[in-house]
């Protein structure tokens, strides 16, 4: 699974380019989303070097295949969840829309089909901002404090890092930041032992805080 | 009979073998590698059992030297059995490489070590699931006290059968093992291997690739992090069985002044300098002690001999590279490695590499960069042959550059010896003072222009431990052979040609050449040039040609302050010595090799030059 932060940018650059033909810009992507250029930005980068994205000429960009796919399946949980949240149980537009954004990534194919039958196949998209979540930024490593204990959602460029994979340091796995030092440094705490980290591969392992 | 020790870097391997093999320890490089293998042999029952100590990896798929070599290993099944070692208190991560070592299909033994850390931090162990899953002999050790040690080469000649353990993977891989099966009758290993890319066979590779990629697009996690990832849980879960633990006694956690920088940068400076002063004040002792009793007896009574002149000059010129060896290899190099193995051994090491890695990144490298360079303090030789320790190229380039400028034990005596005999104590400070400000900007500088790609680093933090002493001892001797092997042959012929150019009067006609242009560039007289030209072959030869030359011991006399003071930063910097350039040669090849020297070379000049413009 890729990490809901992730789903969110992908599903937010399907609803501002209409259907995903057209690329899309950083700025636009950040208003989108709701956040700074500079993480989304950041998150774009790996968003591409795993596949869902392609670079555009004129830093745009612009989703694959794989990404479309994933958008639309998002989006289209996003409507239908909302749809049964405002429709069948009177939930207010807006928070039935915020609602969705949590649930869409959460909830499997499976239930939002029976969901859509159950309604009759009369989902109609809801007006307003649908498919838009204002959403978190996707954290990694680094801006983790000492003492945290997250889990590890994804690893960028994880080819390059098999020794990571090695120590245990893998998508799933719940680490704990023994150490950072003020050059961001990092010393975690993965199956009873310690890892350090430099700065660099940090910035790489991307990190869900834990329930 | 053969056995090879297999399991993770620091769980007491070289300890056990160390216990089962005793002397006669061949160290070796394996062919094609750069990686060392200790090979030893033990006897039990008047059978001759051939022991190996395998390098220590934390994993059989990745792609570092050490790893490619125990896979290599495996995979020839060039062995009767392997002794797998794993670190109880960290079982889970050492069952990984565990349950990757039972895949190879060898008669294997499960030695479960460090029984003792294991019941000091209140973990108790039971034997029995590992055992029953596996279906080896599993052996609880302490090895530090020497417990249960002896049991393990009986249980190795019983093994007969490879572990019958199956990693339950994914089912998508478990189909895709079955179906690369029946395509090109690959085994279950093969068939692992060549879904994460390796292996030899091109059809399987192939077919492999394709499902794969079905694989990825489904789980959207690479089959690479899929396999690791069910190899973890199935440790986790055998671990879960192994061990239990008991309510934590809270013990103190030195890690938390070591890894801090305050604290715990203080302590590493504290180390690193205390770690010189032992090495030169313990040093410079015994290097006097032995040195003087060279002289009195054996160059003295050679000279008392009065053989002919040619014999005599030859037989000095051996004599004097002997005494320049012993007088140096034995005090220096001895207990810098001792002080390094201690280092190393108690896992400080590895703590020191983190604390400097963002100061090391400034000059394009990661912490362990600081190893090479602090051993580099001791001798530039196996500072450069442990910069393989680096992983890219440019790393290693960097840090060759960077480890042939640290002034090491034998530049110190032309400190020592030169300036703070002669000029002064802050003088000779002064010297270090411009070496580390060219080292610092040479790294500035390398680290902007040289290419390739950077790495960073991952590292784990092995556990603090006491060291062993003996192992300690064991590991210094053998740094020092491996030293005195490259440099003494090395040292005597440059001395018997030094000796050789002498008495035929060849230096003579050099020094009136050079004469004109070291006076102008440097201030220097004809003869000290014979002096840097022959301290390539050793650094401290540069001193004592000096000393010959000159004609008297005591050089305050004949040339001024200046001149020595000049003399000495230019031999500091001036080209690495002979052995240096030998293995510099072999780490990253005749291009970095000459750009290194011919980089040292103009340093030393320049350097040399603008001192004497400004000073004089």
């Amino acid at each position: 699974m890729l990490p809901s932060t992730l789903e969110d940018y992908l599903e937010a650059i399907l609803t501002v380019t209409g259907d995903g033909g057209r690329p899309a810009g950083p700025q636009e992507i950040a208003a989108a989303i709701g956040t700074g250029e500079t993480a989304a930005r950041a998150t774009i980068a790996s968003l591409v070097e795993e596949g869902y994205l392609e670079r555009m000429a004129d830093d745009t960009v612009r989703l694959t295949g794989k990404g479309l796919e994933v958008a639309s399946r998002v989006a289209r949980k996003h409507r239908v969840l909302q749809c049964f949240l405002t429709e069948m149980l009177g939930v207010d537009a807006d928070a039935a829309s915020k609602e969705a954004c949590t649930l869409e990534h959460g909830i499997s194919d499976e239930t939002i089909e029976r969901l859509s039958s159950y309604m009759d196949g009369g989902a109609q998209p809801p007006p307003g901002r649908a498919g838009r979540c204002r959403g978190r930024e996707a954290c990694t490593l680094l801006d983790c404090k000492e003492g945290d204990t997250v889990r590890v959602a994804m690893i960028r460029g994880p080819r390059r890092n098999r020794r990571l994979l090695d120590l245990g340091v893998f998508p799933g796995e719940v680490v704990q930041i023994r150490r950072k030092l003020p050059n961001q440094s990092v010393v975690v705490r993965v199956k009873g032992c310690d890892i350090a980290i430099s700065p660099e591969i940090a910035t790489s392992i991307v990190v869900e805080s834990c329930p | 009979m053969r056995f090879a020790l297999v399991g993770n870097p620091s769980v007491g391997k070289s300890l056990i073998f160390n216990q089962l093999t005793g002397l006669g320890v061949e160290v070796s490089n394996y062919p094609g590698t750069t990686v060392e293998l200790q090979r030893g042999n033990t006897c039990f029952q008047r059978e001759m059992i051939e022991l190996v100590d395998l390098p220590g990896v934390y994993s059989l798929d990745g792609e570092s030297d050490e790893e490619v070599l125990v896979r290599r290993f495996l995979e020839q099944q060039d062995t009767d059995a392997v002794i797998a070692v794993v670190n109880v208190t960290r079982l889970e991560r050492n069952l990984y490489l565990l349950l990757q070592v039972a895949e190879y299909g060898l008669p294997m033994v499960v030695v479960l070590n460090m029984a003792d850390e294991a019941a000091k931090q209140g973990i108790e162990i039971d034997p029995g699931p590992i055992r029953d899953l596996l279906g080896v002999e599993v052996i609880l050790t302490a090895a530090s006290q020497g417990k249960n040690i002896d049991r393990i080469i009986p249980a190795a000649l019983a093994a007969t059968r490879p572990s019958k353990v199956e990693v339950p993977y994914d089912h998508h891989i478990e189909a895709a093992v079955r179906s690369l099966g029946k395509i090109s009758s690959a085994d279950r290993k093969e068939s692992i291997r060549a879904l994460q890319g390796f292996g030899d066979n091109p059809d399987l590779l192939e077919a492999a690739r394709t499902i794969a990629d079905e694989i990825e697009s489904r789980h959207r996690m690479t089959v690479t992090q899929i396999i690791a990832a069910n190899r973890h849980n199935f440790a986790h879960q055998i671990a879960g069985l192994t061990v239990r633990e008991k309510a934590l006694h809270h013990e103190t956690d030195p890690d938390s002044i070591l890894t801090r920088i305050f604290p715990g940068i203080p302590i590493l400076l504290g180390i690193l300098v205390g770690m010189l002063l032992v090495v030169f004040i313990v040093g410079s002792f015994l290097e006097e002690v032995i040195v003087g009793l060279f002289n009195v007896f054996a160059i003295q009574p050679f000279l008392a001999l009065g053989l002919p002149p040619l014999a005599e000059a030859l037989g000095t010129s051996v004599l004097l590279a002997l005494q320049a060896g012993l007088g140096i290899a034995f005090p220096y190099v001895f207990l810098f490695y001792v002080i390094i193995s201690v280092l190393e051994d108690s896992g400080y090491m590895t703590r020191a590499a983190f604390l400097a890695d963002n100061a090391m990144h400034r000059v394009g490298m990661h912490g362990g960069a600081v190893i090479p360079l602090t051993l580099a303090f001791g001798c530039n030789v196996p500072a450069i042959m442990s910069v393989r320790l680096l992983h890219s190229r440019r790393e290693r380039i960097i840090a060759s550059f960077l480890v042939t400028m640290v002034p090491c034990s034998a530049r110190t005596v032309i400190i020592a010896g030169i300036v703070a005999g002669f000029v002064g104590i802050g003088a000779a400070f002064s010297v270090y003072a411009i070496v580390f400000a060219l080292i610092l900007v040479t790294g500035l500088v390398l680290s902007r222009v040289t290419p390739g790609e950077r790495f960073g680093m991952i590292m784990e933090m092995v556990p603090l431990r006491r060291p062993d002493a003996r192992l300690v001892m064991k590991k210094a001797w053998s740094r020092l052979s491996e030293f005195l092997f490259i440099a003494m042959p090395l040292l005597l012929a440059g001395s018997v040609v030094l000796g050789l150019l002498e008495f035929f009067g060849f230096m003579a006609i050099f020094e009136q050449l050079v004469e004109p242009y070291t006076m102008a560039l440097l201030g220097l007289p004809g003869y000290s040039a014979t002096a840097l030209v022959f301290g390539i072959l050793r650094k401290e030869m540069a001193f004592e040609t000096l000393a010959i030359l000159a004609g008297t011991a005591d050089l305050g006399a004949v040339l001024s302050s200046l001149q020595l003071y000049i003399f000495a930063v230019v031999t500091v910097l001036f080209v690495p010595c002979l052995a240096t350039i030998t293995v510099l040669l072999r780490e990253v090849g005749s291009r970095i090799t000459l750009a290194v020297t011919l980089y040292t070379v103009a340093l030393g000049l320049l350097i040399g030059g603008l001192m004497y413009r400004i000073l004089a």
